[in-house]
C-alpha cells in the first residue's frame, strides 16, 4: 500500500504541477499548449544543470591533494542536506529557465497578437528539436545521463538518510512519507498550495483571473494587462519547466532525452478535467497518476497488506489495466465535461479598443 | 559562512567549467571521426537503441574503433533513421551509405538487421559484412554471422547469483521475447538459477518479464514494474537490454537490491550491480575484422559462428569480482566444466519453463 501512494504520487505530481501552470496562462487568457515542450527544455536544464554541479571538483577534506567530486564529497560525508540543496537550486535553474524560455510565447501572443495555439504547438516542435541538438553535442548521443551514481543514490530519501536503520520500522505513515521518497514531490506540493492560495485569495490573483475573463473591463479599472498575462505565462513557464525536471528526476532516472512521455499533454488533459480549478486538477492528477501506477506495477500490488497480489489474481487481463488510465480519463470527462466552463476571453488576443 | 561560500564558489565555478565538464568522455578513441578522402572503411551499423548504451551497441562498436584504431583505418557509425521504429529499408539505407562512403567491411548489430543485410549484400558483393548476433545466408559469402551462446553466461549469471544468497529474482528482457540472444540469456539465466538451488536444497522465486522493454529503452512504466518488484521482496534483477539498465538500476538503487548487467561489465554504471553475464563482443568483431584484412576471410564468410565458453567469448567479469558466495576459482571450475561439456545448457529457449527448485512467475 504504501508503494501505491509512493509511486501514484510520483507520477501524479508532475501532472498536478504542470496543470497549474496551464490554470496560470488560460486563467490570464493565454491559451499555453506549450506544456510540453518547456517541460522537455526544464528536464533538459535540470540534468544538464546537476551534470555540471557534478562536473565541480574540490579539494578533499581528507587529502588537500586530492580533488574530489562535489557530489561525492557530499555523499561520503552523509552530507544530505548539500545534496538535497544542490537539487532544489537546480529546480529553481529548471524554473528560471523555463520562464524565459515561455517568454518566447508570451511575445508572440501579447505582442505581436499571434495566435496562441500555433505559437504554443511551435514551442513544442522547438523544443525536443533544440533539446536533443545540445543533448547530442554535450553527450554525443541521444540521451543526457548524469556524469555518475543515479538520481536515487543521490537525491532519494530513505530511511537510513534521515538516520533511522535500515530495517527499523517507523510505521506505516513514515514508510509512505518519509522513505524511499524525494523532496521535490513536497516542495511542489507546497507550491501548488501556495499557487493556488495566491490565484483565489489574493488581489494579483482576482487581476491575474479578471484579465483571463473580461481584459478590456479589466483594463478598464486601471489593470495592466499586458504586465497581468506576462506574469501568466511567465509563472505558467516557471512551473512547467520544474514539473519537466521533476518528472526526469523521479521517473527517468535524472536523464534528458527531448521526451517526457506525453506528460505535458496530460497535464493539460487534467487542467481541463479538473476545470480549471486547482483542487479539481490534484484530484484529477491522482486518480490518473493511481491508475498509471496500477497499470505499471499491477502484478506485485499488495494493496491491504497480506502478501496477496489480489490484481494479478483476479484473472483479468493485464492489456485491461495498462487501458484503464485512459478509459477512467474518457469516463470522468463524459461526466464532468458539461459543468466544464473555460476562461472566457482565453486565447483571444487583447486588443483595447475592442468592447 | 563556509556554506555560502561553498555555494558562492560553486556558482563561479559552474560557469567557469560548463564547457569542460560538457566534454567529458571516457573513451580515448573518438566514436565520429574525420577522413580526409571522405572513405571510410570501416563501417558500423547499430541496432535499435542508441550507440552509447552502455551494453550491446557500444560493446560491439568498441570492437570496431579498437581494430580501426590500432591498424590505421577510417571508421565511422550509422545509425538507420527512425530510431526504435526503424524498418528494413532504413537499415538497408544505411549499410547504402556506408557502402557508398567506401566500407571495405560493414559490421552490423543485431539479429533485427537481417532482410536489409541479404539485401545490401547481394548488391553490393564487394563488400564484407559482419553480422553480430546473426546467422549465416545460403549463397551470400561476403556475410559472416557470428551468434554467442548466451545461455551459458546466462546460466553463470543464474548460478552465482543464488549462490551469493539471493532467492527471490528477477529477469527484465529487451526485444519482446522475439530477440534470440535475449531470449538465450534468460533461459540460461533461469537453468543457472534452478541449478544452484537444487545444489543448495532451497526453492528460489523468479520473475520473468518481456514488458516495456520492446525497444531496449529506458522508461517510468519499467522503472515502477522493477520498483513493484524490489518492493514486493525481490532481491536481484538481471536487466537484460541496452539501456533498459538505466531503468532497473535506478529502481535496485532506490530499495538497495541488486542487478545482474548484461553483454559488458556493468559494474561500473552503478554500485548495484553485483555482476553481469558478458559475451565477448569487442573481442569477436576484432577477430573478425581481423580476418577481413588478413586474407582469412573464407574461415568465417559465408558461415554462421558459434562462440561460447570454450572459444572464450562468454562469461562473468573476474576482474571487477565482487561476489563473496562463490569463488572465482569456483566459477573458473564451472566454466571449464561447461567447456569439457560436464554441464550442458540448454539453449531451445522454447522450453522454458520452472522447475521443482525454481518458480517461475511469468509476468506479462
Amino acid at each position: 500500500m504504501s508503494f501505491l501512494i509512493r509511486q501514484t504520487l510520483i507520477y501524479a505530481v508532475p501532472l498536478m504541477i504542470v496543470a497549474l501552470a496551464g490554470i496560470f496562462a488560460e486563467r490570464s487568457g493565454i491559451i499555453n499548449l506549450a506544456l510540453e515542450g518547456i517541460m522537455i527544455f526544464g528536464a533538459f536544464i535540470g540534468v544538464a544543470f546537476v551534470r555540471i554541479l557534478q562536473g565541480v571538483m574540490v579539494p578533499s577534506p581528507a587529502d588537500p591533494e586530492n580533488m574530489i567530486g562535489l557530489f561525492d564529497l557530499a555523499y561520503q560525508s552523509k552530507n544530505w542536506l548539500s545534496l538535497q540543496g544542490y537539487m532544489l537550486l537546480t529546480m529553481l535553474i529548471s524554473a528560471a529557465l523555463g520562464s524565459i524560455f515561455s517568454l518566447l510565447l508570451a511575445f508572440a501572443a501579447i505582442n505581436l497578437r499571434a495566435d496562441q495555439t500555433i505559437g504554443g504547438t511551435a514551442l513544442n516542435m522547438l523544443a525536443p528539436a533544440l533539446v536533443l541538438f545540445f543533448v547530442r553535442l554535450i553527450a554525443k548521443q541521444n540521451t543526457l545521463q548524469l556524469l555518475s551514481g543515479d538520481s536515487a543514490k543521490w537525491f532519494m530519501i530513505k530511511k537510513t538518510t534521515l538516520g533511522f536503520d535500515k530495517k527499523a520500522d517507523i510505521g506505516f505513515l513514515g514508510e509512505t512519507f518519509l522513505n524511499k521518497v524525494y523532496l521535490s514531490t513536497y516542495i511542489c506540493i507546497l507550491i501548488f498550495v501556495i499557487l493556488s492560495i495566491i490565484l483565489y485569495r489574493t488581489r494579483f490573483g482576482l487581476r491575474l483571473r479578471a484579465c483571463g475573463e473580461n481584459p478590456q473591463a479589466a483594463a478598464s479599472l486601471g489593470i495592466d494587462v499586458v504586465k497581468m498575462r506576462y506574469a501568466g505565462v511567465m509563472i505558467s513557464g516557471a512551473l512547467s519547466g520544474m514539473g519537466g525536471f521533476v518528472y526526469a528526476l523521479t521517473t527517468a532516472n535524472c536523464s534528458a532525452n527531448g521526451d517526457v512521455a506525453g506528460f505535458g499533454f496530460l497535464a493539460l488533459a487534467v487542467m481541463i478535467f479538473g476545470n480549471w480549478k486547482p483542487l479539481n486538477v490534484a484530484g484529477g492528477a491522482l486518480l490518473f497518476g493511481l491508475f498509471k501506477c496500477i497499470a505499471a506495477a499491477y502484478s506485485t500490488l499488495d494493496i491491504n497488506g497480506d502478501g496477496i497480489y489480489a490484481l494479478a489474481n483476479i484473472g483479468v487481463s493485464a492489456h485491461l489495466y495498462r487501458l484503464l488510465p485512459y478509459l477512467i480519463t474518457l469516463i470522468v470527462l463524459a461526466l464532468t465535461s458539461k459543468n466544464s466552463r473555460a476562461p472566457k476571453a482565453e486565447g483571444i488576443p487583447y486588443d483595447k479598443g475592442s468592447r | 559562512m563556509k556554506k555560502i561560500l561553498s555555494l558562492a564558489l560553486v556558482l563561479c565555478m559552474v560557469f567557469a567549467l560548463s564547457v569542460t565538464a560538457f566534454a567529458a568522455d571516457v573513451d580515448d578513441i573518438p566514436d565520429t571521426m574525420t577522413a580526409e578522402d571522405g572513405i571510410y572503411e570501416v563501417a558500423f551499423v547499430t541496432d535499435v537503441g542508441q550507440l552509447k548504451d552502455k551494453s550491446f551497441n557500444q560493446g560491439t562498436y568498441d570492437g570496431v574503433k579498437l581494430y580501426a584504431d590500432t591498424n590505421g583505418l577510417s571508421y565511422k557509425y550509422y545509425q538507420p533513421a527512425n530510431g526504435d521504429q526503424a524498418t528494413d529499408d532504413d537499415r538497408y539505407d544505411a549499410m547504402k551509405a556506408a557502402a557508398d562512403n567506401g566500407a571495405k567491411v560493414i559490421v552490423c548489430a543485431g539479429f533485427m538487421q537481417g532482410n536489409a543485410l541479404a539485401k545490401a549484400a547481394a548488391e553490393f558483393t564487394d563488400v564484407k559484412f559482419v553480422f553480430v548476433d546473426g546467422w549465416a545466408f545460403d549463397g551470400l559469402d561476403n556475410i559472416a554471422g557470428i551468434a554467442f551462446k548466451e545461455e551459458q553466461c546466462g546460466f553463470l549469471a543464474g548460478y552465482a547469483t543464488v549462490k551469493e544468497g539471493y532467492t527471490k529474482l528477477g529477469f527484465c528482457g529487451g526485444g519482446g521475447g522475439t530477440n534470440p540472444a535475449c531470449c538465450r540469456y534468460g533461459y540460461g539465466f533461469v537453468q543457472g538459477a534452478a541449478a544452484a538451488a537444487e545444489e543448495l536444497g532451497i526453492t528460489v522465486d523468479m520473475n520473468y518479464s518481456w514488458l516495456y522493454g520492446a525497444s531496449f529503452s529506458a522508461s517510468p512504466e519499467l522503472q515502477t514494474l522493477v520498483n513493484g518488484w524490489y518492493e514486493a521482496g525481490t532481491e536481484a534483477v538481471f536487466a537484460c537490454g541496452g539501456s533498459m539498465f538505466a531503468s532497473v538500476a535506478a529502481a535496485a538503487s532506490a530499495n538497495d537490491g541488486a542487478v545482474i548487467g548484461v553483454d559488458v561489465d556493468q559494474s561500473f554504471e552503478s554500485d548495484t550491480v553485483i555482476t553481469s553475464a558478458m559475451k565477448g563482443l569487442s573481442d569477436s568483431v576484432v577477430w573478425a575484422l581481423t580476418k577481413v584484412f588478413d586474407g582469412t576471410w573464407e574461415e568465417i564468410g559465408g558461415v554462421a559462428t558459434s562462440l561460447g565458453a570454450a572459444e572464450n567469448a562468454v562469461g562473468l567479469p573476474v576482474d571487477t569480482w565482487s561476489l563473496e558466495g562463490w569463488t572465482v576459482e569456483e566459477y573458473e571450475q564451472m566454466l571449464a566444466d561447461i567447456i569439457a561439456g560436464d554441464i550442458v545448457i540448454d539453449d531451445n529457449y522454447e522450453n522454458l519453463a520452472g522447475s521443482a527448485s525454481l518458480n517461475l512467475n511469468i509476468v506479462e
